[in-house]
């Protein structure tokens, strides 16, 4: 029992991490509208960043905050520099160019800072005990920067007046800007926040495991996973699938194999592409 | 001066014209119909006026101002209100959301509470979801969110097309309205008996031409438009 537990708030965490992820990918994918391959590598760069910050100042807070702003400086720049301009493009083109982007901020990333794993240099902590279950206090610092995180992203979108304007452009563009909504505006918006919130999920998953140049590119799958689960475009569902992935996929790792439980999102990303397209909690309007 | 001046307009969503050349001036108060069969160019001929056809050539003045290089937000801002023919509001958005979230409107609290006042069903229904609306009702919101900026011209696709036949009535008398609100409009209409009835001029598109033209009793008396494109009177 208490072995399940553990494994239930390791699932927890990742699965913030995961949803965090989802979240990105969502809403580029809900206002920009085309999957952004490049949401791992913006994770990785967030993790590196705050490896640097931290390695630099020795406040793991400033380090995060760097990372953070790491990834909107680089959603940014993808942006203004590529995505803008293929805006009128199909939403193939979008995608290969996202590869190519993410392609080149991994390969910038190992130039800089090798290839070797690297970890941050924060004291271990003894793990809290409550009935013989382990909590680490590092992970409750990390669910509770994830809930923050989400709960800014949350409050962008639903309490304020870009967030506004940036739910209309995902339900529909051209009535947007017929209602005098400048389509760049909403697009910086959406791209500081989608890279800030990728970096923040590297610098979660950098600080529970290990900093690698591979390290964001392999959460892209477990990524799109949840965010097909939860309703492309559907940031609430984002998140959720999200946990629901993260939890599934430790529960599981006893059973299949620590091996197989990357295959667990790829698995529900087919049964729910095959069963139930728009998800969980689907997202009818805007996406076409 | 005219409020809109349209001047030899041409253009498309692709290599093809679906717009040959086409000429109407609106006055400042009046309400013009648009009526045409289908695929004659009706909803083409509006987005090209609030600047959502990819391809135009041509000129489009407001109040003498060419307003052809202006992007569609510039435009809502200088004061075109469109309703589209279809998905005319946010529906992920509230009532409220819909209003609030045009830009380019100076006080834009007090004109909510002016609209809200204008129809009380959306008061009523102001944190309802858009999508979660009634037919009449989104019609509503759709012509509140498009009177927003308080605009000079208001350019309605087929606004009775998707409204119950019981809610009509109540629709063209709406629009009968709204010159008495500062707004000019550009009626496009399938009822174009109905239209031409509160309107003052009206004009007849075919083939992305202007067929006919001319005062709205005279169409509506005009026995060669009454058999080509006003349907039987009843
Ligand atoms: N988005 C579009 N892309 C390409 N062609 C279109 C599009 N919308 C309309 N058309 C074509 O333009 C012509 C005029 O259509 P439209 O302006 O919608 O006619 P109406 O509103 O008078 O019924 C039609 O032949 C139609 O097929
Ligand atoms: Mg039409």
């Amino acid at each position: 029992m208490v072995f399940w537990i553990e494994l239930l708030i390791a699932g927890l965490v990742s699965g913030l991490v995961i949803g965090l992820v989802a979240l990105s990918i969502t809403l580029v994918f809900g206002i920009a509208r085309f999957p952004n391959a490049a949401t791992g590598d913006t994770m990785t760069l967030g993790a590196y960043g705050a490896l640097a910050g931290h390695a630099a100042t020795g406040s793991m807070l400033i380090g995060g905050a760097i990372g953070a702003l790491g990834g909107a400086a680089v959603g940014l720049a993808a942006y203004a520099l590529v995505f803008r301009r293929l805006s009128n493009r199909s939403t193939v083109a979008l995608l290969v160019a996202s590869i190519g982007i993410g392609f080149i901020i991994r390969a910038g990333l190992s130039l800089a800072f090798g290839h070797t794993q690297q970890v941050f240099q924060v004291p271990l902590v003894r793990p809290w005990r409550f009935q013989g279950v382990r909590i680490h206090p590092n992970d409750l610092r990390l669910a509770a920067t994830a809930i923050a995180s989400l709960a800014v992203v949350f409050a962008t979108l639903y309490l304020t007046p870009i967030g506004r304007r940036m739910r209309a452009v995902a339900d529909d563009p051209a009535l947007a800007r017929v209602s005098g909504i400048s389509p760049v505006r909403v697009m910086v918006a959406l791209w500081l926040l989608a890279g800030a919130v990728a970096a923040v999920a590297g610098v979660i998953l950098g600080l529970r495991t290990v900093v690698s140049p591979e390290m964001g590119w392999e959460m892209l799958l477990p990524g799109f996973a949840a965010a097909i689960l939860g309703g492309i475009g559907n940031p609430a569902g984002a998140v959720v699938a999200g946990l629901i992935i993260g939890i599934a996929q430790e529960m599981a790792t006893p059973v299949v194999g620590f091996t197989y439980k990357i295959a667990l999102s790829f698995v529900v990303m087919l049964v729910v592409l095959l069963v139930r397209p728009r998800g969980l909690f689907g997202r009818v309007e805007g996406v076409r | 001066m005219s409020l809109l001046a349209i001047g030899d307009l041409r253009g498309g969503y692709g290599e093809v014209d679906i717009l040959n050349g086409i000429d109407l001036t609106l006055e400042a108060g009046e309400i013009l119909t648009v009526a045409g069969t289908n695929g004659a160019g009706k909803s083409t001929l509006a987005k090209a006026l609030v600047g959502l056809l990819p391809r135009v050539a041509g000129t489009i003045t407001l109040d003498g101002a060419d307003i052809t290089g202006v992007p569609t937000e510039g435009r809502a801002r200088l004061g075109i209100g469109y309703v589209p023919q279809v998905s005319n509001v946010f529906p992920s958005l509230s009532v409220v959301e819909n209003l609030e979230v045009v830009e380019g409107v100076a006080a834009p609290r007090a004109r909510i509470a002016e609209l809200m006042a204008a129809f009380p069903a959306l008061a009523e229904r102001r944190r309802a979801r858009a999508g979660s609306l009634s037919g009449g009702e989104r019609q509503m919101l759709a012509f509140a969110r498009a009177l927003m900026t308080r605009p000079r011209l208001m350019v309605l696709d087929e606004p009775t097309a998707a409204l119950a036949p019981t809610l009509v009535a109540g629709a063209f008398a709406r629009i009968k309205g709204l010159p008495a609100l500062g707004a000019a409009v550009l009626l496009i209409e399938q009822r174009a008996r109905q239209a031409l009835a509160i309107s003052d001029r009206g004009a007849i598109l075919d083939g992305g031409r202007v067929a006919l033209a001319g005062p709205a009793a005279a169409l509506l008396a005009d026995d060669r438009a009454a058999a080509l494109y006003l349907g039987q009177a009843h």
